[in-house]
């Protein structure tokens, strides 16, 4: 607890002072990593706190993002006068109603079927939003501005990130608090067994309801601020990949642990930014670390340092960080020679590159990692296999190492919980 | 028989059927305040049907079941528990990851309304905690308040089943085989906790061997086939012919 409070301010430090040193496109990307982080927040306290895991949250984002346009452009045409701050809630509003409604029959069912009738949801609005113009402005979709307010005119990335900034804080901060509250205990218990509450006194479908809604209305305000932010939205952001997305944000993240979804979801925005300039195969890159995390971290970068943080007192801290070097240098190994091996692909498959196959004949160099590569011959694809081979030595021996050292320890933790034990004699 | 006014659960010509099989046949029981009461039965008689039709589980298919004079039979298992009846499992059933008080605080908060609320810190709820940790003392389990229940051993986990019954502060209790599966020991410790917990409360448990409930039980009623065979005290079971051939020659046998 104790180390939590100041690595948070600490934190909130650098999210206010950095980003003004940086540009727009950084500052940009800031922005879409707060979003996606209060989205994912949002979509696990249904899926880690409530035990529904849901298919479909793209559509309380989207239909947020389309409040907030719809208010947006009420405003700028000076039906309204709403300030420019409290648009989000527009989309929260959204995501309440749609929530409550969608809720009420997705949570008659538990487990596969309510993910899929989640999933069914959003593929009904994905399908619908084009041909009904009046409310999602057809496949071009709605577009409005930010009106400015109180001084702000909120015409600068970086005006806009510290306003998403303050509204992804607060909500996060709402959505911790949730946790502690007596109906957030709750929640929980409705996550490991839902019959059970039932015989308790409580009503499980209201419950989760309920649940569905106060998740929704979150996903609703961060649609809400994507809105406001991009100044525009259409029916793609009610696409599946951006349901799957924010599943995938939440379970590499971690669903277990209360900030781990916003680490996924950080990490992948700001690294998706970072790559999808450099290659069309992020996508691929991004399905890669998907699984190799539930392989071997089934509970997400937020597990794995919630374990170490558990086990502060008794990991050998000063033995650790030559076996995690030597794990993350024969990661490096390994990973260089799938991204080689990739972006090889992509080179020699791509459109362009066939054309001049067609065309002449041969097979030209092509360039990577600074260097240039002949596709045909044995050396460029040696080259991948020399790095893959060590790498994945390394990488298990420094496992096994680790693994050695956690193990070691749990036998300690036996010897000194025995401890009291024994010495209560004296 | 009893005086009505003294029966706190009747159940009146029951019956249930699953797919056109009838597996309760016109059961009739009645609880008295206060008592002890086994329902004793050979695997397979209907001794767990019975008790999810009295929770809620599901209605009967014909018959009614009154708790303390009103009709509880097609209610819901959460409305039931509000007026006054909680039930344990007898397949271990309760909320893994959380911690033992607060499998138990879930109940205390049911039995003070608490169930919407959004606006206060649970750590902060004085009372509701330390009822909760009396509970859970009472159960002897106090030691544990921190351990998630899935991390707990077999039979810590079947007190702390008879604790988050007790929690919601019903008066009817209904514990489906609290012994199942425990050794000689365990079944000691675990009967004489039940007697503890339960003085000012009625009971109605599950049991499979006889001589589990002499020493704890009031009245004994006997369940073959959907049928309640016979109702009375330890010693009138004992001897009854009915109940020998029926149920104590096969455990013989
Ligand atoms: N939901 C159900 N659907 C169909 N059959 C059931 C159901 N519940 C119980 N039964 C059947 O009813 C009979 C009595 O079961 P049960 O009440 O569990 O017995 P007991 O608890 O006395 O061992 C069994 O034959 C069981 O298969
Ligand atoms: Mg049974």
């Amino acid at each position: 607890m104790r180390y939590k409070l100041p690595l948070i301010a600490l934190l909130l430090i650098a999210l206010v002072a950095v980003p003004p040193l940086f540009g727009g496109g950084v500052q940009y990307a800031l922005v879409n990593a707060l979003i996606a982080s209060l989205f994912a927040a949002a979509f696990n306290l249904l899926m880690g706190q409530g035990g529904m895991l849901s298919f479909g949250h793209a559509a309380y984002f989207g239909i947020g993002a389309f409040a907030v346009l719809h208010l947006m452009q009420a405003v700028e045409y000076g039906y309204m006068g709403v300030p420019t701050v409290l648009l989000p809630l527009a989309g929260g509003l959204a995501g309440l109603i749609g929530g409550l409604f969608a809720g009420y029959f997705a949570t008659m069912r538990a487990g596969v079927y309510f993910s899929l009738v989640t999933l069914a949801l959003a593929e009904l609005l994905f399908s619908l939003a084009p041909h009904w113009e009046g409310i999602f402005g057809g496949e071009a979709g709605l577009s409005s501005m930010r009106m400015p307010w109180l001084g702000f005119n909120f015409g600068t990335t970086l005006e806009v990130y510290y306003l998403t900034l303050v509204w992804v804080v607060l909500c996060l901060a709402v959505l911790y608090a949730y946790t502690l509250t007596p109906f957030g205990r709750l929640t929980q218990a409705l996550r490991d067994n839902s019959q059970r509450i039932r015989y308790m006194g409580y009503n499980a479908h209201t419950t989760k309801v309920v649940v569905f809604a106060i998740s929704t209305t979150f996903a609703g305000i961060a649609g809400g601020l994507m809105a406001m932010s991009n100044e525009t939205a259409n029916y793609s952001i009610f696409s599946t990949h951006i349901s799957a997305e924010v599943v995938l944000y939440t379970f590499v993240g971690g669903s277990t642990v209360f900030f781990g979804p916003i680490i996924g979801a950080s990490i992948f925005t700001l690294f998706g930014f970072v790559v999808s300039g450099a290659t069309n195969a992020w996508l691929l890159y991004q399905g890669l670390i998907f699984v190799l995390v539930m392989l071997f971290a089934p509970k997400g970068i937020g597990g794995l340092i919630q374990a170490h943080i558990d086990q502060r007192h008794r990991l050998p801290w000063a033995r650790l960080p030559l076996p995690y070097a030597v794990l993350a240098g024969g990661g490096v190994f390994m990973s260089l020679a799938v991204v080689f091996f990739i972006q090889s692909f992509e080179h020699v498959l791509s459109n362009r590159y066939q054309a001049v196959v067609a065309r002449t004949g041969e097979w030209p160099d092509y360039h990577l990692f600074g260097a240039s590569w002949d596709p045909l011959s044995p050396v460029t694809w040696l080259v991948p296999l020399i790095l893959f081979v060590p790498g994945v030595i390394i990488v298990r021996k420094a496992a096994a190492r680790i693994h050695e050292m956690w193990e070691g320890q749990g036998a300690d933790v036996e010897k000194s919980e025995a401890a009291p034990a024994t010495s209560g004699g004296h | 028989m009893t005086r009505n006014d003294d029966v706190v659960l009747a159940v009146r010509d029951v019956t249930k059927s699953f797919g056109g099989l009838e597996i309760m046949k016109g059961v009739n029981l009645d609880l008295c305040r206060g008592e002890r009461h086994a329902l004793l039965g050979p695997n397979g008689a209907g001794k767990s049907t019975m008790f999810n039709l009295i929770s809620g589980e599901f209605p009967p298919t014909s018959g009614t079941i009154e708790l303390q004079g009103r009709v509880i039979s097609g209610m819901s298992p959460e409305a039931i528990n509000r007026a006054g009846l909680a039930r344990s499992f007898q397949i271990t059933n309760l909320f893994a990851r959380l911690s033992a008080l607060e499998n138990i605080r879930i109940g205390v908060m049911a039995r003070h309304g608490i169930r919407f609320n959004l606006l206060r810190r649970v750590s902060r709820m004085k009372s509701i905690n330390a009822e909760s940790m009396q509970l859970l003392e009472r159960v002897r389990l106090g030691h544990r308040a921190d351990t998630p229940a899935g991390d707990m051993t077999y039979s810590e986990q079947r007190s702390l089943e008879i604790g988050m019954t007790l929690a919601t502060g019903a008066d009817v209790i209904l514990l489906d085989e609290p012994t199942a599966g425990m050794s000689r020991e365990e079944t000691a410790y675990i009967v004489d906790l039940i007697r503890e917990v339960t003085t000012d409360k009625t009971l109605i448990m599950v049991e499979h061997d006889m001589s589990v409930v002499f020493g704890l039980c009031d009245r004994i009623s006997v369940l073959v086939y959907g049928k309640i065979l016979a109702t009375g005290t330890p010693d009138e079971i004992r001897n009854n012919r009915e109940v020998q051939e029926a149920y104590l020659g096969e455990e013989a046998a």
